[in-house]
């Protein structure tokens, strides 16, 4: 057998439930690993052997007994607060039991460790945080995405098999195509997302899994859902294009990777593809960083804003300041926008079962500056990035980011997205790109998880 | 010239009415933003949504009910 530790998530439950490994031993060698490889990493912030050994022994026989798992720093655990990678958060936190952390224990699973994240969530790169930038292991001075950059990043240099994200405007996606995962952003109330300091207020977060490929996402995100998401077939697939900038301002080796990849999975499903309008798109992707700005400012006041943490970083400043400026009428627009965006898709699916388009523009920018070079010109990365993430955060529905190429010794992303409710059809899609391409990208490693030598940040 | 004028006083004027304070670099920030937000955020302003079926508190978990 493999090293226990680089098996996928369902093997590592599989071979525990056989008694061919010892859940102990595989947490311990989880834990020496992350001592081993995180260094470089900056994956993993915290990790509370404890409390994982008392979780272990209370572990019941559920599907993903004594599986080590890593959660983002958007969840509070029992015995520990989340700090949402920042120095302050602008809302009260306290340990407690978050509807991810129950549904993890309950499914038997043991938390190993605490993922990095973009401070306050407030950015796909990754590259700011409180704890210091997580890496990308595939070239530790990119960026690994975000907000979910230490999920991510601990996932693809096999820290866990799997890990625990929150996506409001693509965090699960973006750090899922920069290192070379499947990353799946549940329909909008389907994943737990009980103790989040914003569960209240968020129409657009949600809870959802980051892994190395859909099978492992199945696993983890059914005991997430609480319901067992069901492998089907998905033959005949009409896949859905658009001609506009999400699939035309693109970097070309990342627009010819989906292009193959959308026919891949057009043949292995003995589907088609159609091309469909989205003439909101754009209005949306400003609607849901309206929408998404606006819900979280409940916690803040004038008297707040003045003062901030000194450790919060310039740009987390003054983005909060900038949020209060936003006018009301352009969030009712946003609104709107929401509704129109929502009767439109409702349209589209009738014609179509997914919406393929590239998960991300271009690979992993340089952390230190990132900033993407596409054929419209230089953008930031995340003025690039959230063209194609934030239509599923504003209208609720699922989508998914497969691994689909490689450019600069980077992941390419494939981004799909269904109707309401057809998260199972996402992760059939998915697998079967993965048959289509044999697996090809779900199992190419980056340097950091190939073993030996861990590497230089 | 002009325009960024206008979005200078328009932050300085904004964020005074809050009694918010801003230093140099939160300034820098919260301009940049303003160049990269403020323009999109006109032309939405100019959308017309007077055909747009209300869907107030909408269920973002399953579709848009038919009408």
């Amino acid at each position: 057998m493999s090293e226990p530790l680089d098996l996928t998530l369902r093997e590592q439950a599989a071979a525990i439930a056989a008694g061919e490994v010892d859940a102990g031993e595989l947490l311990q060698a989880c834990l020496q690993r992350i001592e081993e490889r995180n260094p470089a990493l900056n994956a993993v912030v915290e990790t509370f052997p404890e409390h994982s050994r008392e979780m272990l022994a209370a572990a019941p026989r559920g599907p993903l007994h004594g599986v080590p798992i890593v959660i983002k720093d958007e969840w509070p655990l029992p015995w520990r607060a989340q700090r949402f990678g920042a120095a302050e958060m602008l809302a009260e936190t306290e340990p407690g039991e978050s509807g991810p952390y129950r549904a993890l224990r309950d499914a038997g699973a043991v938390v190993v460790g605490v993922g990095n994240m973009h401070e306050l969530g407030a950015s796909s790169t990754g590259n700011i945080s409180v704890y210091g930038p997580a890496r990308n292991p595939w070239n530790p001075e990119r960026c690994p995405g975000g907000s979910s950059s230490g999920p991510a990043s601990a996932v693809a240099a096999r820290l866990v098999a799997g890990a625990v994200g929150a996506d409001g405007v693509g965090s699960i996606r973006y750090p899922a195509t920069y290192c070379g995962l499947t990353g799946l952003k549940p329909t909008f109330g389907r994943s737990a997302m009980a103790g989040h300091h914003m569960a209240a207020i968020s129409t657009t977060i949600v809870s959802g899994a980051l892994c190395a490929d859909a099978a492992d996402c199945r696993l983890l995100d059914s005991v997430l859902f609480g319901e067992e998401l069901r492998a089907g077939t998905p033959d005949g697939l009409r896949i859905g294009v658009v001609r506009n900038e999400v699939s035309e301002d693109v970097a070309p080796a990342v627009r010819e990777a989906c292009e193959g990849a959308i026919e891949e999975l057009r043949q292995e499903t003995g589907g088609e593809v159609r091309e469909i309008e989205l003439p909101e798109l754009a209005a949306a992707t400003l609607a849901t960083v309206l929408i998404a700005n606006s819900e979280s400012l409940g916690g803040v006041t004038p008297e707040r804003l003045n003062h901030l943490d000194p450790e919060l970083s310039p740009i987390g400043r003054g983005l909060l300041k900038y949020r209060v400026l936003l006018p009301a009428i352009a969030t009712i627009k946003a609104g709107q926008v929401r509704a129109m965006a929502r009767r439109t898709l409702a349209r589209v699916f009738e014609e179509v079962d997914v919406i393929a388009w590239p998960t991300v523009p271009a690979v992993a920018p340089p952390l230190e500056a990132p900033l993407v070079e596409l054929p419209s010109g230089t953008l930031t990365a995340d003025e690039a990035n959230v063209r194609g993430g934030a239509l599923a955060n504003l209208t609720g529905i699922p989508a998914i980011s497969v691994p689909v190429g490689s450019s600069e010794g980077l992941p390419v992303g494939l981004q799909l997205q269904a109707p309401w409710a057809c998260d199972e059809l996402l992760l059939d899609a998915a697998e079967a790109l993965e048959r289509a391409n044999g697996r090809r990208w779900v199992e190419a490693l980056p340097p950091a998880a190939r073993g030996a030598e861990p590497l230089e940040a | 010239m002009e325009g960024s004028n206008q979005s200078d006083d328009f932050i300085a004027a904004g964020l005074a009415s809050y009694g918010i304070e801003a230093d140099e670099i939160e300034l820098a920030v919260i301009g940049a933003a303003h160049q990269t937000f403020w323009p999109p955020i006109l032309e939405l302003l100019e959308l017309d949504t007077s055909q747009v079926p209300s869907e107030p508190d909408p269920d973002l978990s399953q579709a848009p009910p038919s009408r």
